[in-house]
């Protein structure tokens, strides 16, 4: 078991904050709204974190206070809210596939800033981000409350008059506004709260892994985020975070998988190297076989009938 | 029925077993890491990197191993992002058992990755790593590949030499790399010490391909010199399109185009390129020859800086082991404490590799920088077809 | 600002932008018809560069699975390039058929083809790389005797245009005016047309949907190899990775000319290859950003495109 955590412990950790930031997509698609700027406040929250931690706060002897860690947090958590304000009010007046180019952009722009930055390092980035927890596995004090609070409130949301208006947005958005849902209201609230979380887990992520860089919260990071969505479930919030969980750790089990001794040579290279080819075709079938993603809400309420009968 | 399928499983079962046993008689090989970007956009200097590993994995085999015990690399994609390094390295440490990882390619990943190892208490050799504060990291980490801070300067004063009225400087780098962007910060810094004019940067990225309009800011100042700093694809296709496009001053390039690989796509337009070198095929020593006649059977070419690097970080690995061994066998420590000596028994060595003689710094805080006697600078020569070229030592 | 400065910057935004609008022709294609945003578009662009890199009889190197291989025969460059941009055009009719096809068929939103589409290309890309291996490969150079830059300033203020641009931009016009001829002269243009107006009703007015989907997968993937194989022949063929760059872009590019239309991808690309070129020399830094930033912009005021029609949404 301490041989499992020691080999993984990096893995269930990075499991459970990419469940977080698939529900910071899971929460405008509840809107009927594709957007894949969640990348860009994520690095945003990261870049805070670590500015704050590299530059702000005095280096001490020893780990780094975890009150220091939660502060950053809401920095970048209020930043990234008021980022998300400025820039969702214009550009949510997009549909479709038009607002999910708009955040393309804006991500891609972010990217080319921070590379050009002074504060930000540049391409190097910042290394040396002090650590607040002596063993990774400890992280999970922060991922962990950090994905049940979400999940929680997503869930509670779902039920929630806004929640059902939000719905509503996504099933047509031109009969709720005629019922008198204001879609510009809760289309911007979906998107600034999935900011907001997106730059809370960047500045966890940013302690997380040492250092921070532009190569964090890019395109790919939306388009993982696009197949733990999409294949995991977009109908309930309990599917981002089955696709976050699993699909982070399928490149990882692969590569297990290719290690083990028993498999013939050039099925156990395929599986290590071939880990991107595996993905993508898994991303594309999951597209035709489960179009609403592997958890709907049809097969939570059958789990659920099943699990009642067995009692 | 089953009679037979079990008298197969039993036979099997006893083959099996008595493999394990001859296994476990003779000493299992010494298992060293190497984590390198084999997929992704970083893959082309990973690829290189794995041949160097590789080719100096057979060589220190047949030249008697660890002192009658083989190594064996155990190879875990890195990626070109830093989760993977992250999971690569984990894996490397905890399943794999090595005694030392090399790698990652990336500095970036470095960043990340080597706290987990210096965590670990694992030694990490950086094959690749060049920017500031990476032999900082902790005191397992320690690098072959030798920030540009002495090579840079010569280049340009190689430059100068050519050209005796060399006044104004255009630079251009790549900016979204981390070797380069270090690279060209000394790049620069010279030109400002030998006080010439830097006339204009430009800046590119490492996946673009076309220049035009970077040249166009660079032919404007009308420069004397151009120095670049990127990577092979990226540099190769900028100085192509500079000589299209009419610049006929010295170009000095940086490590990141110290590679064979950079004729096909510049061909005979690559003649006369200073290159500031961390490795030169051409330096004369009994290894680099060896290594040299090795990669050129398989590649046809000469061998690019990034294998040299790893063949010399697993040259590290192995004499170190070797000199380990001496002082006290290997075979009785266990795994922990061989890394912890390993690690203090490598950085305290000097090695005669392909590279030149190296030996690291050690010091509390500041362990591990790479130490290099030799430095290079070369121009390239182009057959006139443009097909076959050879770095030519100036100083 | 002197004259002379100022053609060359116009002739580079040219240049870099006819490179974009070859891209963005094929892209747009597809939305067009489809209504889809088809991100392999840039992996069937460097699959046609790779198959007319070994039609030309060259060898691959040692990495990947196909080391050193190579055809047993050697084509000239321009039936390489037309042999190259049939196999991008296989290639497309094969992603077509098992990724987009069951999608159309359960009426998918075209969001989930997007992911599809990205998930297709990212598998592509590294298919390629565990094939052929990551390191860059040349043409053997058919522009070989012509000067490699054609000078359209004088001998005293020179303004130099590299030759393989001046090639790229000739072949974008002329698949431009091809394609709007297809589009709108011909009777299979019409039918596209139709297509892309409403499938189902063109079905029942005895349109051939599914061939003519097929059509259109077949003439952008075309298009894709040989922008892949030009592009190749001006830069090189700098790995699997190089198309990926241009997907980013070409969105770019063909929201700003509008969405679908064909002129406008023509018109789009060479915008944004001025609006690079004219990145003042102190900025070019911030060159990555305008034609996202660009992009934003033109979403927020008039998502339509400068070409484009506005869209108005029936109830």
């Amino acid at each position: 078991m301490a041989s499992f955590l020691a080999t993984y412990d990096f893995l269930l950790v990075s499991m459970v904050l990419a469940a977080v930031l698939a529900l910071t997509l899971y929460l405008p698609l509840m809107a009927g709204q594709l957007s894949v700027a969640s990348p860009g406040f994520y690095a945003l929250g990261g870049y805070i974190a670590a500015i704050m931690s590299t530059k702000i706060f005095p280096a001490g002897p020893g780990l780094y206070p975890v009150s220091l860690v939660l502060l950053e947090m809401a920095v970048a958590a209020v930043v990234s809210g008021a980022l998300g304000l400025a820039v969702g009010v214009p550009a949510l007046r997009l549909r479709g596939i038009f607002l999910a180019l708009a955040t393309i952009a804006f991500v891609q722009i972010l990217g080319v800033v921070a590379l050009n930055l002074q504060i930000t390092g540049g391409a190097v980035g910042i290394f040396g981000i002090p650590q607040p927890f002596a063993n990774p596995i400890e992280y999970m004090w922060l991922a962990v409350p950090l994905l049940l609070v979400s999940m929680v409130f997503v869930a509670r949301l779902e039920r929630t008059r806004t929640g059902r208006a939000l719905v509503a947005l996504r099933e047509d958005e031109l009969a709720a506004a005629a019922m008198g849902v204001n879609p510009t209201y809760h289309k911007v609230l979906a998107f600034t709260t999935s900011a907001v979380l997106a730059g809370a887990v960047g500045a966890v992520s940013a302690h997380f892994i040492n250092t921070w860089n532009s190569r964090q919260g890019t395109f790919d990071t939306s388009v993982n985020l696009m197949a733990f969505v999409l294949v995991g479930g977009s109908r309930t919030f309990v599917g981002p975070v089955v696709g976050g969980l699993v699909l982070t750790a399928l490149p990882e089990a692969l590569r297990g998988v290719a290690g083990v001794d028993l498999l013939p040579g050039w099925l156990a290279a395929f599986l290590r190297d071939g880990r991107l080819i595996i993905f993508g075709v898994l991303i594309a079938i999951g597209t035709v076989f489960f179009p609403h993603g592997l958890i709907t809400p049809g097969l939570l309420r059958r789990l659920g009938r099943w699990r009642a009968r067995a009692r | 029925m089953s009679l037979r399928v079990g008298m197969s499983v039993s036979m099997i079962a006893i083959a099996v077993l008595c493999c394990a046993m001859i296994g476990l008689a003779a000493d299992p090989p010494i298992p060293i890491g190497v984590s390198v970007a084999q997929t992704g956009p970083v893959a082309l200097a990973g690829q290189e990197q794995v041949l160097g590993a590789q080719i100096a994995e057979d060589y220190f085999n047949k030249h008697g191993g660890v002192n009658g015990r083989p190594i064996k690399l155990v190879f875990q994609d890195g990626g070109s992002d830093e989760p993977t390094a992250i999971n690569a390295f984990q894996n490397l440490i905890n399943v794999a058992k090595v005694v030392g990882i090399m790698g990652p390619s990336l500095s970036q990943q470095a960043f990340a990755a080597d706290p987990f190892a210096v965590r670990a208490k694992v030694p990490v050799i950086g094959p690749s790593n060049t920017a500031k504060g990476i032999a900082q990291i902790g005191e397992f980490v320690s690098r072959v590949s030798a920030p540009v801070a002495i090579v840079a300067p010569n280049a340009v004063k190689a430059a100068m030499e050519i050209n005796r009225d060399l006044k104004k400087v255009a630079v251009l780098y790549a900016q979204n790399d981390a070797f380069n962007k270090s690279e060209t910060e000394t790049f620069q810094q010279a030109v400002k010490d030998l006080k010439l004019d830097l006339a204009t940067v430009q800046t590119f990225q490492t996946t673009d391909t076309d220049f035009t309009a970077q040249i166009t800011n660079v032919l404007n100042v009308k420069p004397d010199l151009v120095i670049i700093s990127g990577l092979q694809v990226d540099g190769a296709n900028l100085i192509k399109q500079l000589r299209d496009l009419g610049y006929k001053g010295l170009i000095v390039g940086g490590n990141g185009v110290n590679t064979a690989a950079i004729f096909p796509i510049c061909k005979a337009k690559c003649d006369g390129i200073l290159i500031a070198q961390a490795y030169s095929p051409a330096y004369k020593s009994k290894i680099n020859d060896e290594f040299k006649s090795v990669y050129k059977d398989k590649q046809k070419k000469d061998p690019p800086q990034f294998s040299a690097q790893a063949f010399a970080g697993i040259q590290v690995f192995v004499e170190a082991l070797r000199a380990l061994d001496k002082k006290s066998p290997i075979a009785k420590m266990d795994l922990a404490a061989l890394r912890v000596e390993l690690n203090k028994q490598l950085i305290s060595g000097t090695y005669d590799t392909p590279l030149g003689e190296i030996s690291f710094t050690t010091g509390p805080g500041m362990g591990g920088e790479i130490v290099q006697k030799q430095s290079y600078v070369a121009q390239i020569k182009m057959d006139p077809d443009g097909t076959k070229g050879t770095f030519v030592f100036v100083k | 600002m002197n004259r002379t400065f100022l053609l060359q910057q116009v002739l580079n935004g040219l240049a870099i932008g006819s490179v974009y609008a070859i891209f963005a022709l094929g892209y747009t294609l597809i939305f067009s018809v489809l209504r889809i945003i088809n991100f392999t578009h840039g992996a069937i662009f460097t699959i046609g560069a790779y198959a007319t890199y070994a039609l030309t009889g060259s060898q691959f190197g040692i990495n990947g699975l196909l080391a050193g291989a190579t055809l047993p025969f050697a084509l000239p460059f321009v039936l390489a390039l037309l042999g190259g941009s049939v196999v991008a055009a296989l290639s497309g009719v094969i992603v077509e058929r098992l990724a987009f096809r069951p999608l159309r068929t359960r009426g998918a939103d075209p969001l989930l083809t997007l992911v599809s589409s990205l998930g297709v290309a990212v598998a592509l890309v590294n298919i390629t790389q565990y094939l052929f291996g990551a390191e860059p490969y040349s043409y053997p150079d058919p522009l070989q005797g012509w000067p490699t830059a054609m000078n359209f300033g004088t001998a005293g203020a020179p303004v130099l245009v590299r030759t393989v641009q001046v090639v790229i931009f000739g072949v974008s016009m002329v698949m431009l005016v091809l394609l709007t001829y297809l589009m709108n002269a011909t009777r299979t243009g019409k039918a596209l047309r139709a297509v892309a107006e409403d499938m189902t009703t063109s079905s029942l007015l005895g349109i051939d949907t599914d061939r003519l989907v097929l059509l259109t997968f077949v003439i952008s993937g075309f298009l894709g190899g040989v922008t892949g194989t030009l592009i190749g022949l001006s830069v090189g063929v700098a790995g699997p990775y190089f198309g990926i760059a241009f997907g980013l872009k070409g969105l770019a590019v063909i929201v700003l000319g509008g969405l679908g239309d064909i002129p406008g991808a023509v018109v789009g690309g060479l915008i944004i290859g001025l609006a690079e070129a004219f990145v003042p020399a102190q900025y070019i830094a911030y060159r990555e950003a305008v034609p996202f930033a660009l992009l934003f912009v033109v979403l927020l005021v008039r998502p339509q495109g400068l070409l484009g029609r506005a869209q108005v949404q029936k109830v």
